[in-house]
């Protein structure tokens, strides 16, 4: 699986991801809002902001974070 | 603990941002705070009082939503603080209530935990069970308590459903904490939080994303062209209703005083008393009170996109447009909010996680134009543009606002080159909440407030400021038999406004502002309300039944208005300069405190002052003197 694992940025919307790692300076912004490893996350929309949703709460986050999450399929 | 049963106990609301924190502490103390369906509302903690079934008084804080108790911005420090005992003059709290969205369990569970950990006696409270039910979550209380050691009470807030089982789950001395039993490491939790989940709210339908209501609303409202058309019309909207509904209250609220005023003159004898009560007291009120239409209509607006949800889809929309200058959509509320009044939206900026950015945002909040200059904008336009239909006052107004947005975003752009980064990284990340329908009775409760508010301040500072302003003009009073006694224009001149407005007038003539205009500026630093009321005294015009006629009154006399040369003083030019003037000017000595409170510096709060009102006297210079060159009048 290691092979798909990707950053959610790049990951296509509509779909639902697991939340694998986070790589960067946001982890603790991120972990702080919630998000964790093992997380599903459905991708709404690309753009420069990028929305989904998890755990029933809609999430707007900006590229440079999406970048520090990586997903693989759930 | 105490053991004293008459004793108050203090229990403590925690939980995320948008858990509806303050809708049950609403609902607990019977008291009226801001409610809102966006995050940030409660920025500061707020105490009340209540009492259980058994009896006892219970204080109630309410603190502000906070996602961990590690976390970065201001307003969820406080949380921190009050919750580890670390708040000056303050102990731990007896009980600690835990909110949180019984969607979202997954996520808010952790915050639980954290408090678990600090072993505080805890009530869970799961809101929004409907929602979470409706949204296919099974939720098991009993389960849930038991996986956490806690009395966990469900509850729908907003219908008030829950509350007798939530004041009866806060009896004293509370059950032992029981050990916890997970690692208070992020890992140990988070297999925690997924052995209790997994257990005690399950997603029937496996995590499957179905679309919700809210979401067919998104795919219009965040959509890149519907969504900005959509903004643009509502803001059209909000401007176009506070001229095209505020008419017919605003003349009945100057008919009323126009009527005071004839009452009383007619009741009293001729003097100085009646000067005062009339010109001073009733005037100088009615000049203020006029406003109150429009200022509830625009505060209808910002309460109803706060509670309808709406507010965070304009801060995802505008989050473009403000990384363009340095900023985030988190500052769009508090910059949103300044328009209402600075002083909330200074205080809104705590739950901007960047330092750099609520710096910023706090610099440029005044450069919002607030309510307090509605007043003075509709008379400048009504002179400048007498007889215009609704729709072009409101776009002229829009432009009005537009100019001071376009300021401050480029003060922004030129601060963040000034001021050092963050030294932690923070992006843009906040949550978009489900639409919810208003609550009307909140809204209006909560316009009443406003009002209020605005009503007091009308029956203190400027009572008192229009009387001040009334004695400065009538004292000294001329000598009988001079040529003043007969002329109440030279009265005028001579009197103690008359002289300090003279004295003023070299600063303020490069403006295109005579000594009356300028006295009414200067004594509108005190308060910006004062500044048509305080026209309508120097220039002597009576408060009549209708509006447009003493607007009439007073253009006709700004027109009459000349220099000693002969040259006349009001122009379109001068009263452009003035609408700059009053966009930048800085006319409010709260906000300065807050400023002052907020940064933690009288240093910042004070440049701010200075440089806004030195930057709004020298643009309006700019605007009559460049446009004197160039051939305006």
């Amino acid at each position: 699986m290691a092979t798909e694992t990707q950053t959610l940025t790049k990951a296509a919307a509509g779909n639902t991801w697991r939340i694998c790692e986070f790589d960067g300076d946001g982890c603790k912004q991120l972990r702080n809002m919630g998000f964790c490893e093992e997380l599903k996350v459905r991708k709404l929309s690309n753009g420069r902001n990028i929305i989904c949703v998890t755990c029933g709460t809609k999430l707007v986050l900006n590229r440079k974070l999406a970048d520090q999450v990586l997903v693989c399929p759930a | 603990m105490s053991e004293d049963a008459f004793e108050s106990n203090v229990v403590a609301l925690v939980g995320n941002p948008n858990a509806g924190k303050t809708t049950i502490f609403n609902e607990l103390t019977g008291q009226n705070q801001k409610v809102g369906n966006y995050s940030g509302v409660t920025v500061s903690k707020k105490v009340g009082t209540f009492r259980t079934p058994y009896g006892r008084k219970m204080d109630l804080i309410d603190l502000p939503g906070c996602l961990s108790l590690t976390a970065a911005s201001e307003d969820e420090k406080v949380t921190a603080r009050v919750l580890r005992g670390d708040q000056e003059g303050e102990s731990a709290p007896d009980i600690v209530v835990c909110v949180v969205d019984a969607s979202s369990l997954e996520r808010q569970l952790r915050l639980v935990l954290e408090v678990l950990e600090l072993g505080l006696p805890t009530v869970l409270v799961l809101n929004m069970v409907d929602m979470a039910e409706s949204g296919g979550v099974r939720l098991d209380p009993t389960l849930l308590s038991e996986e956490l050691g806690i009395p966990v009470v469900p509850m729908q807030a907003n219908k008030g459903k829950g509350i007798i089982e939530l004041k009866q789950a806060l009896r004293l001395p509370m059950p032992a904490l029981s050990e916890c039993h997970w690692d208070g490491s992020e890992a140990g939790r988070m297999e925690k939080i997924e052995s209790v989940v997994s257990a005690a709210a399950r997603r029937s339908d496996g995590g499957d994303y179905s679309h919700t209501f809210s979401d067919k609303l998104d795919s219009w409202f965040l959509h890149p062209i519907s969504g900005w058309i959509s903004f643009i019309i509502i803001m059209l909207t909000v401007f176009w209703s506070i001229f095209a509904l505020s008419g017919v209250p605003m003349d009945m609220v100057d008919g009323a005083f126009g009527a005071l005023g004839d009452w009383v003159s007619g009741v009293m004898a001729e003097g100085d008393l009646r000067s005062l009560i009339v010109d001073g007291v009733i005037a100088g009120l009615g000049g203020t009170v006029i406003f109150l239409p429009q200022i509830i209509i625009l505060f209808f607006f910002i309460g109803l996109m706060e509670t309808t949800g709406y507010m965070s889809r304009a801060a995802y929309l505008m989050d473009g447009v403000m990384t363009k200058v340095g900023l985030s959509g988190r500052a769009f509320l508090p910059l949103l909010s300044s328009h209402a009044c600075a002083i909330p939206g200074v205080m809104a900026a705590r739950t901007i996680p960047s330092a750099r950015e609520r710096f910023i945002t706090i610099l440029i909040a005044p450069w919002m134009s607030c309510s307090a200059r509605i007043p003075v904008y509709t008379t400048l336009i009504l002179l400048l543009l007498p007889g215009v239909s609704f729709l072009q006052n409101a776009l002229m107004m829009l432009g009005i606002y537009s100019v001071g947005v376009v300021t401050a975003f480029a003060a922004a752009k030129i601060l963040r080159t000034k001021i050092p980064a963050d030294k932690e990284a923070s992006h843009f990340l906040m949550e978009l909440p489900s639409y919810r329908l208003p609550q009307l009775g909140y809204l209006v409760r909560h316009i009443i407030s406003r009002a209020w508010a605005f009503l007091k301040r009308a029956g203190t500072v400027i009572l008192g400021l229009s009387i001040l302003l009334w004695a400065l003009q009538t004292f000294p009073k001329p000598k009988e038999g001079s040529p003043a006694a007969e002329d109440s224009a030279l009265a005028l001149e001579q009197s103690y406004m008359g002289v300090a407005g003279k004295a003023i007038e070299p600063v303020m003539k490069p403006l295109g502002y005579d000594w009356r205009m300028g006295t009414a500026v200067i004594a509108s630093f005190a308060a910006r309300e004062v500044f048509v009321s305080n026209l309508m005294i120097t220039y002597s015009i009576e408060e009549g039944d209708d509006e447009d006629v003493m607007n009439e009154s007073l253009r006709d006399k700004l027109a009459a208005s000349t220099w000693p040369d002969g040259s006349k003083i009001y122009t379109p030019l001068t009263i452009m300069s003035l609408l700059v003037f009053f966009i930048y000017a800085l006319q409010c000595l709260p906000t300065t405190v807050v400023v002052m409170r907020e940064l933690n510096s009288r240093k910042w709060a004070i440049y701010q002052l200075v440089g806004m009102s030195g930057f709004a006297y020298l643009a309006a210079l700019c605007v009559f003197q460049i446009g004197k060159l160039l051939g305006f009048e």
